[in-house]
């Protein structure tokens, strides 16, 4: 008996391992259930890069605001660009803005840890998608500063300035929005006997028809989506007619959603009539769009540098709004998937210096919309930055299509949908949802209400 | 007695003061961390602060579909994977062990790498090797089994079977170095006095070298069971839990808990504590089932 009471005890100890690793487990690279895949994640750099070291130099104290984001040829190199601008009209300022570069998930862990930990270890400003905008406003309330008065934003698009904010007030600086586009291969279109103008404004029947005339006359699949993951395209969809997986008033709203239920409806049209190619990653999907085997994409601008990797494909490429659902009036041409804002820490020792720099480059310089647009491809969301030159700029890549004019042009269309705090659990439910009716265990009606009542019991409604 | 006078009089003192750094890690560590964590079992994160809940959080798990469906998958695969892994390791022993055995170093060289590749490596391997180009659909492919690529990963059934491929792969290989060097220490007479009784070769290893190997297996069961309960970078590496949360780990689902959904470090710190106390109930009925005769 002593014996099997010192094994249990031993057996115990080992166990408290588990324990003890619960609050570092962030060793992993992509868990593709985030909450919505967005930029490609950076690797796990954590490298230091002082924007503007020689700041140093200058009189006064110099002061170091840190700023976390997770890709190097994005938001990073997006934020490096800002801090050189400000360093050059605002030397007064004397701040030396250090980007730390860290992968998605590390943010959003470290940012989790932190501030449930008590806010030690924290950065002045960070980078958050506009999906997980309510899960920290609601689980931390006071941790980030409220910029209501901060900003004019009414210059900024109104969309994007509702997903950040609260109970009437605004927490962040709007930077990049997912304003979705149809991108697709006008060669294997017009293979299949169609052309550019048969492809715009379409509704998600029409394009079932075409795709299937391109999968049967050229071989390839029309469209392609993440097998584990195909909110992409529900989301999409859903913010199409000005519906979410919650309602205005945070209610979940997914059984009765008819958004979902016509996404669900096409999904399956697409997977039975052949022309819808599972990939198995993000890495899966742009390979399958490089290598030709599929003809058809539907995602954000930053999605633009991955159909870029191909340049055997230079002038195939052509983009259009997204197709609408035909049997909801609701349902327009546009909509947006994902987009992200910068956030200042309440707590922050140098918060009014970092809401200086916002306002320093952020509001008032078209310029550096101008200079980040065309290098990083970065969509903001400054309304005044619109008129700019760079709007009317020729896309090689994609024929000459003025590529940037077509988001321009798109964005003042997308509806404002309250996504809410729980966007991760809701993606989760609906990938569950939609994999049992691929496996075919249920109908559609079986898969929302599985879903809203998994959702429920997740929020513990 | 003289000789422990030897010594010195601080003979106490220098060893509480070698095991102070390390017992100090410890109680860091893993001790305060333990203790904290247990605390926050019972709270929850409201309005950014913690308060008190009592056992709300460990009554929620028993109504909370996808963690019971974490711990059926958790149970799954230690049902299966833990019995076959270790029937396959004491094999491999006591093939290794063999006398007739030539160029043993590689072999046991070979058996234990996959043991050295890190957890994340080795299940993005595993991962590919399954994907729809990957080699184990180009090989049967190749040999006319099947006609077009099949996506493993993305079947419930194969989903999971993929899993317990791979830590079969990568952990039998350190079972099978606990067998060798328990099998090195197993007395040949006992051998030799099989052979002059004429046992056979399956006599023999039933009746004689596992009996006497019982210490051992129970200590593997035992790890294993731990690590299978605890197991979390296969999961979320090659299949992200998916399809439908069909391989969805209890582990994974703590780090969802945490990480990924609305973070509710109360109910994660729960589930862990169930997980404890699940690990105890197992190694005491592997204790009694093992320890009947000893």
């Amino acid at each position: 008996m002593k014996r099997k009471l010192t094994a249990a005890i031993t057996t115990a100890a080992l166990a408290l391992t588990l324990l003890s690793g619960c609050g570092n487990t962030s060793n992993t690279p992509q868990p593709s259930n985030e909450p919505a895949v967005q930029e490609p994640a950076s690797g796990e750099t954590s490298v230091k890069d002082t924007a503007d070291s020689t700041a140093q130099t200058g009189n006064g104290e110099t002061k170091t605001v840190t700023v976390w984001a997770w890709d190097d040829n994005f938001n990073v190199a997006v934020m490096k660009e800002a801090a050189r601008v400000y360093s050059e009209t605002s030397p007064e300022a004397n701040i030396n803005v250090d980007v730390v570069s860290l992968s998605k998930e590390d943010v959003y862990v470290k940012l989790q840890t932190a501030l449930a930990g008590g806010g030690s270890g924290l950065p002045d400003i960070v980078l958050l998608e506009d999906y997980v905008s309510g899960k920290y406003l609601n689980t931390f309330p006071g941790a980030f500063a409220d910029l209501t008065d901060k900003f004019d934003y009414s210059q900024f698009l109104s969309f994007k300035v509702d997903a950040v904010s609260q109970n009437g007030k605004t927490y962040a600086l709007p930077f990049d929005t997912g304003a979705t586009a149809l991108y697709y291969r006008l060669d294997l279109i017009e293979q299949a006997g169609y052309t550019e103008e048969d492809m715009q404004d379409l509704t998600w029947d029409e394009f079932i028809a075409i795709g299937k005339d391109v999968t049967e006359k050229t071989g390839v699949q029309m469209i392609v989506e993440i097998a584990n993951n195909k909110t992409t395209l529900v989301r999409a969809m859903m913010q199409s007619c000005g519906l979410w997986y919650f309602d205005k008033d945070g209610n979940i709203s997914i059984q009765n959603n008819e958004a979902l239920a016509a996404s669900f409806d096409i999904i399956m049209k697409m997977k039975e009539a052949g022309i819808l190619f599972e990939a198995e990653s993000t890495e899966g999907r742009a390979g399958a769009l490089n290598n030709g085997t599929v003809a058809s994409v539907v995602n954000a601008p930053w999605f633009i540098s991955s159909i870029r990797q191909a340049e055997d494909q230079k002038g195939l490429w052509r983009a259009a709004r997204i197709p609408r659902i035909s049997t909801l009036d609701a349902s327009i041409n546009a909509s947006n998937v994902g987009g992200s804002s910068w956030y200042v820490l309440e707590n922050s020792a140098v918060k009014d210096e970092a809401i200086a720099f916002l306002q320093g480059v952020w509001e008032g310089n078209t310029d550096f919309y101008d200079t980040i647009m065309r290098n990083q491809g970065a969509m903001g969301s400054y309304i005044p930055a619109y008129d700019t030159g760079v709007y009317d700029e020729e896309d090689e890549f994609f024929g000459g299509q003025k590529l940037n004019g077509l988001f321009a042009e798109v964005l003042p269309d997308v509806i404002p949908v309250n996504y809410g705090g729980y966007v991760a659990e809701a993606n989760d439910a609906i990938t569950t949802a939609l994999a049992n009716l691929f496996e075919g265990k249920t109908d559609i009606n079986g898969a929302l209400e599985q879903a809203e009542s998994q959702l429920a019991n997740q929020l513990g409604r | 007695m003289k000789h422990k006078k030897k010594a010195g009089p601080n003979y106490n003192r220098y060893g509480w003061a070698f095991i102070a750094a390390a017992f100090l890690l410890y109680l860091i560590f893993t001790i305060y961390p333990a203790v904290e964590s247990l605390a926050l079992a019972f709270q929850s994160l409201e309005g950014g602060k913690y308060v008190f809940v009592g056992l709300k959080n460990f009554k929620r798990m028993f109504g909370d579909a996808i963690f019971l469906q974490s711990l059926k998958n958790t149970f799954l695969y230690m049902i299966i994977q833990v019995p076959v892994m270790l029937m396959l390791a004491l094999l491999l022993a006591v093939m290794l062990n063999s006398r007739f055995l030539k160029w043993k170093g590689m072999f046991r060289t070979s058996i234990f790498l996959p043991c050295v590749t890190s957890l994340v490596a080795y299940s993005i391997l595993f991962k590919m090797m399954f994907s729809l180009d990957g080699i184990v659909n180009q090989f049967l492919m190749h040999l006319g089994i099947l006609e077009q690529p099949y996506q493993f990963l993305q079947n419930s059934v194969w989903a999971r079977a993929v899993i317990i491929i791979a830590m079969l792969w990568r952990w039998t290989g350190y079972n099978v170095i606990f067998y060798l060097s328990a099998l090195q220490n197993i007395p040949k007479e006992t051998f030799e006095a099989a052979r002059v009784d004429g046992a056979n070769a399956a006599q023999t290893l039933f009746r004689v070298t596992i009996p006497q190997l019982k210490p051992i297996v129970l200590l593997t069961a035992i790890m294993s069971t731990n690590g299978t309960l605890q197991l979390f970078d296969e999961t979320m590496n090659i299949t992200q839990g998916g399809p439908a949360n069909s391989t969805l780990t209890v582990s994974h689902y703590i780090y969802n808990q945490s990480f990924v959904y609305a973070p509710n470090f109360g109910y994660a710190s729960a589930i862990s504590y169930m997980v404890v106390f699940l690990m105890i109930i197992l190694a005491i009925i592997q204790f009694s089932v093992a320890g009947k005769e000893g």
